[in-house]
């Protein structure tokens, strides 16, 4: 998931954690220690399966994202600047074989190509509700980029409608169905 | 018989010998007479009693340390009477009845064993141990607790006893304070009155809670829902190295308890007493019984399994190292944990162990887990907790109506500290903000929205505005001309 802070990629990223948190722990990495579980917990995560892990030591953030891709059915995790890319790829096969579901949030440059099987890139961002100073935010409209294999190998462009504290939803007719289908 | 030490926590060697001092983990488990006469009493949880004796040294519970320092307390009374099951360092129970007929009475082996107490710890920081006598350990931890230093309190009739103690008795037991508020409620105020009420009624209405508090009412505590043991569930290890330093050690505890409620698990049963044996490449085995109220889980296992090999490897009880390890259950029950419908009970397992891994490299501080509270900032909204440990109570009521609080949608990405923003403004609206090296253009705006500080706490009073730009949205605070982020729409 690429894209700057402010664009919606961290809301739509813990709001893939919601399904897989109705059966079991999940947890988001935390690099930055500034995720806020109430985003989360708005978008659907059951608060009680919702672990925050900290780690904001490059050193060692691959030594405990390998831990938790051991246990966890589903993680969402913040890449730090100067993570390796060998670690990288590592991550991504122990992710495959014990089928977690993974959304990695670099706060670099992004992932090294054949690392991800979707990538979402935030195109750009849109809020309704705020109105020079009347009014508040209520509804953000984010425009995404998917390409990669899980894409079809077809980069497509879709549109993101996040009310809050209502469930994100895909609301554009390329490509149908709820965004976490789309990401796999 | 129960031999309590309250305030075993207090001999810790690295406590300031003059100061009041409040030991604690989340809630009180030792104090120093000053510190209680401020109103602070054991149990108490840890911010409220900090809040009563400011002027005391806190320092935070060490387990680990005060079951090395335990050992030799068990040791001595193991010498007079066999099988000592302990709970928690400064707690023990054990079975007398062979050695009342062995002793010549009752009367006679509990002022033994208060002697030998008291020659033992002396009346050191650590105090006088407390010893009852009644039939199970239920009755016997409140002959106990109402026992005087010094005297032992023998009771003779443990039902009239039991009868006689309030419904708060119940609170350690069985650690549902809110069963124990209903019963109130309902005019139940002593265990006499509770153990009156017809059992099958209590089981229909409360469940299990009901059940239990009803046979710990009636004087039946004793092997609760014992189960028969199934073949062998005992594990063992052993190292043709034996082991001698501690970080081994650890590692061989943490490794044996998990693979002993694994098997556990299979059978669909939970221990409530493990035995833990370990032979030494010199010398005899030893062999020790922990108990537990509520059936241990693995760290709890773990944890304890972990503080005697400790306080055997450090006090030279071991020589040679440990050659065998052995865990057996005891006491089982079918007190499994009650899974959600949807929830798979191998994920959560796998997951609790990825997460201690976690922990492991990062520290307890390192994994957390986040409850709503009430408050008006994003900052303020989420009690932060350890991952494993009790939640923390909330500081702020979430059921308040906390009115003028940031809307929802949250921001998802909150400082723990407002951060200092470059906004410009024009006439009293923004018109950009500085991010990173670059200005965004304020395309849109909502706020001000006041935000009054305690001005006795000195607090300042400060304005909220969501700023909208091209890459973003911004939760941004302004107090005092200045201008900060408060969070982030990411």
């Amino acid at each position: 998931m690429l894209g700057v802070p402010g664009t919606g990629l961290t809301r739509l990223g813990l709001r893939l954690l919601a399904t897989p948190s109705l059966t079991g722990p999940v947890v988001a990495l935390d690099t930055r220690r500034w995720i806020s579980p109430e985003a989360a917990w708005e978008t659907g995560v059951i608060p009680e399966n919702l672990i925050i892990v900290r780690c904001d030591q490059p050193q060692i953030w691959s030594k405990v994202t390998a831990a938790l891709l051991e246990g966890v059915r589903a993680l969402y995790a913040e890449v730090p600047v100067g993570a390796k890319e060998q670690d990288l790829r590592r991550l991504a096969a122990l992710a495959r074989a014990r089928k977690v579901a993974v959304a990695m949030r670099p706060m670099g440059n992004g992932l090294p190509s054949g690392v991800a099987h979707l990538r979402l890139r935030a195109l750009g961002v849109t809020w309704e509700g705020a109105d020079q100073g009347h009014g508040q935010l209520r509804k953000r409209r984010l425009v995404l980029e998917a390409s990669g294999k899980g894409a079809a190998g077809v980069t497509r462009r879709f549109e993101v409608e996040d009310e809050g504290s209502h469930v994100v939803r895909v609301v554009s007719h390329v490509v149908p169905g709820e965004a976490r289908r789309a990401v796999g | 018989m129960c031999v309590w030490f309250p305030m075993w926590s207090l001999g810790r060697p690295d406590a300031p010998s003059d100061d009041p001092l409040l030991i604690v983990d989340d809630r009180v488990t030792g104090a120093t007479k000053d510190v209680l006469a401020a109103g602070v009493a054991l149990g108490m949880p840890r911010r409220e009693a900090e809040a009563m004796a400011p002027f005391a040294t806190v320092l935070i519970r060490d387990q680990g340390e005060e079951s090395r320092r335990f050992e030799p307390v068990v040791e001595a009374i193991e010498a007079l009477i066999p099988r000592v099951e302990v709970v928690s360092p400064g707690l023990v129970f054990v079975p007398i009845s062979g050695a009342v007929r062995f002793y010549g009475g009752e009367v006679v082996l509990a002022e033994l064993v208060e002697k030998e107490m008291a020659r033992l710890v002396g009346q050191v920081r650590c105090g006088l141990a407390l010893v009852g006598v009644a039939d199970g350990p239920f009755a016997a931890r409140w002959a106990a607790i109402t026992a005087d230093a010094g005297r032992p309190n023998i009771v003779d009739d443990t039902i009239g006893f039991i009868s006689r103690l309030d419904l708060a008795a119940l609170r350690e037991s069985l650690n549902a304070d809110e069963l124990i508020d209903t019963f109130r409620w309902l005019g139940v105020s002593t265990l006499g009155d509770l153990a009156r009420l017809p059992r099958e009624a209590l089981a229909t209405r409360f469940g299990n809670p009901g059940l239990l508090a009803h046979r710990l009412a009636s004087g039946e505590d004793r092997l609760v829902d014992s189960r028969e043991i199934p073949a062998d569930l005992a594990v063992d290890a052993s190292f043709e190295e034996p082991l001698e330093s501690l970080d081994a050690v650890a590692f061989a505890a943490r490794a044996l308890a998990e693979r002993l409620l694994r098997g556990l698990r299979a059978a669909g049963v939970a221990p409530h007493r493990v035995s833990i044996l370990a032979e030494a490449a010199e010398g005899a085995p030893r062999e020790r019984i922990w108990r537990s109220a509520d059936p241990f889980t693995e760290k709890a296992l773990s944890d304890r399994v972990w503080w005697q090999l400790r306080a055997w490897v450090e006090a030279g009880g071991v020589p040679g190292g440990i050659s065998r390890l052995r865990i057996a259950p005891a006491d089982l029950s079918d007190e499994g944990r009650q899974l959600g419908l949807l929830q798979d009970e191998t994920s959560i397992v796998e997951a609790e162990r990825a997460l201690a891994r976690a922990q492991a490299l990062l520290g307890p501080e390192g994994v957390l887990q986040g409850r709503a509270q009430g408050g008006r900032m994003p900052q303020e909204r989420v009690a932060w907790s350890r991952w494993g440990e009790p939640s923390v109570e909330e500081e702020r009521e979430s059921s308040a109506p906390w009115p003028g609080t940031t809307p929802s949608p949250s921001p998802a990405l909150v400082p723990p500290r407002l951060q200092p923003l470059e906004v410009e403004w024009d006439g009293g609206m923004p018109t950009r903000l500085r991010l990173g090296t670059r200005w965004e253009p304020v395309l849109t705006w909502s706020g001000p929205w006041r935000l009054s500080g305690r001005w006795w706490a000195g607090e300042q009073d400060a304005d909220r505005y969501q700023l909208v730009t091209s890459v973003g949205a911004f939760l941004c605070v302004v107090s005092e001309g200045r201008a900060f982020l408060a969070g982030v729409y990411d």
